[in-house]
Order: C-alpha cells, then structure tokens, then sequence
C-alpha cells in the first residue's frame, strides 16, 4: 500500500488540523495510508520517514529554508509535495513590502517540491502568474473536511435573522470591517454573531459599542452546531488561500457572503455571495439585501470524494515516474 | 482587437481635445484604439472626435458622469489588453505608448505602468517643470504618500489588474466601477492605492516624460479646500480596508498632501492658505521634513517668504518649490 506522510507545523484546531483529520481517517482516502507528522516549526530537517510520498502542509519561511533543503536532501529519492495553506495574492497585498523577496523567498522554498498544491484556483492563477510555480508543476486541490453533518442540517427557516462570522479574530478575518457595515445597516431584525477568538477580541468589542444587534461568542469547537444557530455566515477576508468556513456553510445551505478574494472567489463562483467591494458601503448593502434562505440550494455535494479523486490522482503522477524507472530496470 | 486602448475623457473639451488626439493617433505604437468618452459635453467635443477622421477611434457618449463616470464608461470599451488613459487637456509623447507596452510585456507582474510628466501650460508650452517620480520599489505606502503615477494621463493598466479591482455598486445596473464615480477628486489616488492594498500587481515607471501634463493657473482658496477634502474622504474610505497600514502612514501621507497643496496656494499667491497649510502639516507629521528636507525647506521658505514680501520677489523660489511635483 502507498504510505504517505503529512508533515504540519501548525496544530492550532484551525482549517489545516481539521483537514489532515479528515484526509487520513476517511474511507474514501483509503487509496494510501496516510500519517501525520507533527514537525517542530522550521525544522522539516529532523523529520525521518520511509513513506512513498512526503506531503509538506508546513508554512514556508526564511528560517525554515534550510530545513526544507535537508528534506529534500534526506529524501532524494521520495516525491515531495508542498501545500500552499498560507499564501495568497491577498496576504501579499496586505503583509509583505519587499514582493521581489518574498517572492525569491517562495521560489526557493517550491525549489525543493515536484508538485506545488494550491488549495484554490484563484490562488493556483496568481502562483503561476507571480512566477513561483509552472504550470507543470501546479496542482489545485481545494481542501474538504467531512461535510456530512453539516448537510444534515435542516436549511434555515424563513428570512435570515442571525449573521455568524467565525474564525479568529485576527485582522485577516476583516471582522472589523464587518462590525462597521453592520452598524452602519439600518436593519433592526438582524443580529451578527462573531464566534471566535484572538488578538483583535478587545478591538472588535469596542468596534461594536454596545450595538445590541452585534454579539460575541466563544470559539466553537463544533462548527456544524455552531452554524445551526445561524441563517446566514458572513467572510469579509482580508486573504484567505481558501476558506473552509465558506464551504461548511454551503455544505450547511447558508447563505455566505464573502469578499472577492482569493479562494474565496472561487467559492462565489461554487454559490458564494461575492461583496466584490471591500468597503464598508459594499458589505452595509449586502447585509441588508440578505433575504430569505434558499433551501433548495446545493449543498456542496461531492466535494469529500473530489478531494479524494485529486489526492489520488495526484499519487499516482509523482509516483508515475518511479514505476517507469522499475519496470525499465 | 487592438493590443492597446487609450481611454480618454471628455467634457466640453473642444479647446484642447484636437490636440490631444492627434497626439495618440500619431503614436508609434500602432495597435491601438482610442475610446473617446464624451461625458455630456455642450460643445464641439463629439464633432472634434469626428473630425480627425482615424478609424482607431471611437466616440461613446453618455449623460455627464464626472471624470471617474467617463473613464469608467472608456474602460468598459476598450477592448485592449492594455488600457492607457489620458485627459482630453492632456498630450503623449509619441513613444509613451511604445515604451508602456514594451515594459508591460517584459515584466509580467506589472499591472500599472507610468512615466513622468512634463508639466504644460494653457498653451502647449513647457513651464520648465516636471514630475520626475521614483520607478522602481513602489510599495503601497509610497503611493500613499508620493504618489508616484502623479497624474491621469500617466499610467498605462494591464486589463487584468484593472480588473482585479473592478466592483458593481448597488446603485449601478450598467456596468462596473474601477474607478469611484462618488468622488469629484482624488478618484485617481482611490484608485491606484486601492490597486496597491488589494492586490499583488507591481506598480512601476519607465523613464522620461512620456506625458505632457496641463496645469491650470491658480487654484482659489477653496477649491484647494475641497481637493484636501476629497483627500481626507479618500483616506476615511480606505482606512475600514486596511486600517493597520493607515493608522502607520495616514499621519505622514497627510503632510505630505498638506504640503502639496501649501505650494499650490503659493503658487497661487495666497500667503495666509499656504502658511495655514504648512502649519497643518508639520502639525500631521515632521516625516516629510526628514524624508525630505530641501523641498520641505523650499516649501516653508517659500510660504514664509510669500507672507512677508508679497509675490514678486518669491518667484524664483516658487518654481523651485514647484519643481519635480507640481
């Protein structure tokens, strides 16, 4: 059986942990075993595996360059992948000033890799079209975790009443540029609840000033139930290489309106709604032209057994040229 | 289809938009179209567009928008993979469309392209003054700050980058916004520093001055009050977008604009708005006196220099404070 390892640097219970969780659990990613690695942050060096394929989920930085090589180093011979989690066109936009850096900085670290795996088209387009990635060497997986609970959820009943925002409070959420859209929308039926937790939280309470529409509410260890007491689900990223949170809540029949980046782009285009402004303006007009749910909207079907497809497919093409090499021996 | 579309926006224009035409039809790059955007003019602005009798061009003409309406309206038109702008007042040097197009196709993470400009007076004649930006390592701040595409005639966009930026207000049932048709000033810097904050398409120059910038005389009093206050609502718009990076350089943005337009009303002559100005500005932020100490110097000697001797002896030091950005 084809072994394959997953090395992660991050173990926070973000996006990321879910989804390793997911991939080496679930029946329908029984093509490999699939192992976890947990890797001391810039230390992909130290990490000592026999699998068939070694799949980096890890984020790349200048500290850890130097691991990534002894990686490459101590496994000549094993197909190497990366798992582009954190960068995006967003997050350059927002964070980096020397872009001709950073971006030597990518192309270094992609060096090592056969396959890059973007973790969305729009974010696949925007590595090509910087230059870090060929095309040859490009792969788009979106991420998925196990949807199922989320489409078990009844579809919201009647017009939608409570906006939920979830994930951490942290700028590149843009909760705050939400809380000011919301507090600037003349719609006294509607409530936003921000679930989560972070540095901001102080920032966005104070944001809010004790507008009785805008709540708090812990980290929410279970999504699914968290969004069952929400009729719609609001991301106004900042970046966000993917934004799982947009597909659980379609998964959930939820309205989501997002903001007009990254994948999350590729997500209006699965059935997102797109605030294409990143304006106060834009997302005071889009909260207040929320209607009624849709209950007959698709509830991201199929999405676990793509992923699986891909993962699978993408097994097979950087194993491919090993199997030549034997069968030619 | 063209490779290249000049977009160029035209209200009551008839003095000066023959002018400006012949100056891009007779471009050395030849692969191109010209989307006139006649925004409501009373005059012979769509006759003029007629008359110069290129096929390249193209009239599209709409109900008085504002400058952001009729260049939003030439964007949606313009067919090209690059879309260059340049005001109905305004003139290209003949190879400023050869070398946009060239530097675009060589660096293909560039999505906003400018020269310098040389600065022109109501008659087509050089003022010995230019804008001479910096070209390279543009980051957000320093469009926030310089602004180093200086004016609308100066950039040339790749389609793409225009794009990435391009939003449908509630309101609009036509067409896209690129630009911020709710702003009568400052829709040019919206525009550019929006590109900067949301997006990873480089911002770069190519040397010389490719354009040759109108200036008007003067500039009252209180029409310098509303261009600072367009520019305070550019900033209040912005700032929910990207507030960390505002809250680091609105203060020095904000002299150096304040700076800006303390020359202006020396260049006007009015000695109690620029002294009112620099004060403003050095009250915003000492940054553009560290970051540039000579042409703040100038500046303040200037204003200071207008207030106790009137017009006539501050000439020489006006145009020296004048030089490099108008």
């Amino acid at each position: 059986m084809i072994r394959i390892a997953h090395l992660v640097d991050d173990t926070n219970p973000g996006g990321v942990t879910r989804y390793l969780d997911f991939l080496s659990t679930d029946p329908r990613f029984g093509f490999a075993a699939h192992e976890v690695i947990a890797v001391e942050k810039n230390r992909a060096g130290a990490v000592q595996t026999d699998a068939h394929i070694i799949v980096s989920h890890l984020a790349v930085s200048w500290r850890g360059l130097p691991g990534l090589m002894a990686l490459r180093a101590r496994h000549a011979g094993t197909p190497l992948v990366h798992v582009e989690h954190s960068y995006s066109e967003g997050f350059v936009a927002r964070n980096v000033n020397a872009r001709r850096r950073f971006g030597t900085l990518l192309s270094a670290a992609y060096a090592m890799f056969d396959r890059i795996v973007a973790v969305s088209q729009t974010q696949g387009e925007w590595l090509v079209r910087r230059g870090l990635v060929s095309d040859e060497a490009l792969a788009v997986i979106p991420p998925c975790v196990d949807l199922s609970a989320f489409r078990a959820l009844p579809a919201p009943d009647g017009p939608v009443r409570t906006v939920a925002a979830l994930g951490r409070f942290h700028a590149q959420k843009g909760f705050d540029l939400l809380i000011r859209a919301m507090r600037a929308s003349s719609r006294q039926d509607l409530r936003l609840v921000l679930i989560g937790d972070g540095p901001d939280r102080d920032a966005l309470v104070a944001l809010a000033d004790g507008d009785p529409r805008i709540s708090f509410a812990p980290f929410a260890a279970d999504p699914a139930a968290a969004l069952a007491q929400a009729d719609a689900v609001a991301m106004p990223s900042r970046w966000e290489p993917f934004g799982l949170v947009a597909l659980e809540a379609r998964a959930a029949g939820r309205p989501v309106l997002v903001a007009n980046v990254d994948g999350l782009t590729d997500q209006a285009r699965d059935g997102a709604i797109a605030v294409a402004a990143p304006t106060v303006e834009a997302w005071t007009t889009a909260l207040d032209s929320l209607g009624i749910a849709d209950d007959a909207a698709p509830r991201a079907t199929g999405r676990e057994e793509a992923a699986a497809l891909q993962w699978m497919a993408l097994a097979a093409d950087v194993l491919a040229p090993q199997a030549e090499g034997r069968a030619a021996a | 289809m063209p490779r290249a579309s000049i977009v160029v926006p035209a209200y009551n224009a008839e003095a000066t938009l023959d002018e400006t035409l012949r100056s891009l039809v007779a471009q050395s790059f030849r692969d191109l179209e010209i989307v006139v955007v006649d925004d409501g003019s009373s005059d012979r602005t769509p006759a003029i567009a007629r008359s110069i009798g290129d096929p390249r061009i193209r009239l599209v003409q709409q109900p008085n928008r504002g400058l952001a309406g009729a260049r939003n309206s030439g964007i949606h038109a313009a067919k090209g993979e690059f879309v260059g702008f340049c005001d109905a007042d305004d003139l290209w040097r003949p190879t400023k469309l050869a070398r946009h197009v060239a530097h675009l196709d060589a660096s293909p993470q560039v999505g906003l392209s400018y020269s310098g400009s040389e600065l022109i007076d109501a008659d087509g004649r050089s003022t010995g003054l230019a804008q001479r930006p910096r070209l390279s390592g543009v980051t957000a701040a320093h469009v926030f700050k310089r602004n180093p595409v200086g004016n609308g005639s100066a950039p040339v966009f790749r389609r793409a980058a225009l794009d990435a930026i391009a939003w449908r207000p509630a309101q609009e049932t036509a067409r896209d916004w690129w630009f911020d048709e709710t702003f009568r000033q400052s829709e040019d810097i919206e525009c550019w520093l929006r590109l900067a904050l949301t997006t990873d398409w480089d911002i770069a120059g190519v040397p010389g001055l490719l354009t040759r910038y109108r200036v008007a005389p003067g500039g009252l009093s209180a029409a310098l009050d509303r261009q600072y206050d367009s520019w305070e609502r550019m900033v209040a718009k912005l700032t929910p977008l990207a507030p960390d990076f505002m809250a680091r350089h609105a203060p020095a943005a904000r002299a150096y604009q304040l700076r800006y337009l303390a020359r202006r009303a020396v260049s006007a002559g009015d000695a109690d708005a620029a002294l009112a100005r620099l004060r403003a500005a050095f009250a915003a932020s000492l940054r553009p006196a560290f970051e540039e100490p000579v042409k703040t110097g100038v500046t303040a000697a200037a204003t200071l220099a207008l207030a106790a001797l009137g017009t006539g002896p501050v000439d020489t030091l006006r145009r020296a404070a004048a030089r490099r950005t108008a």
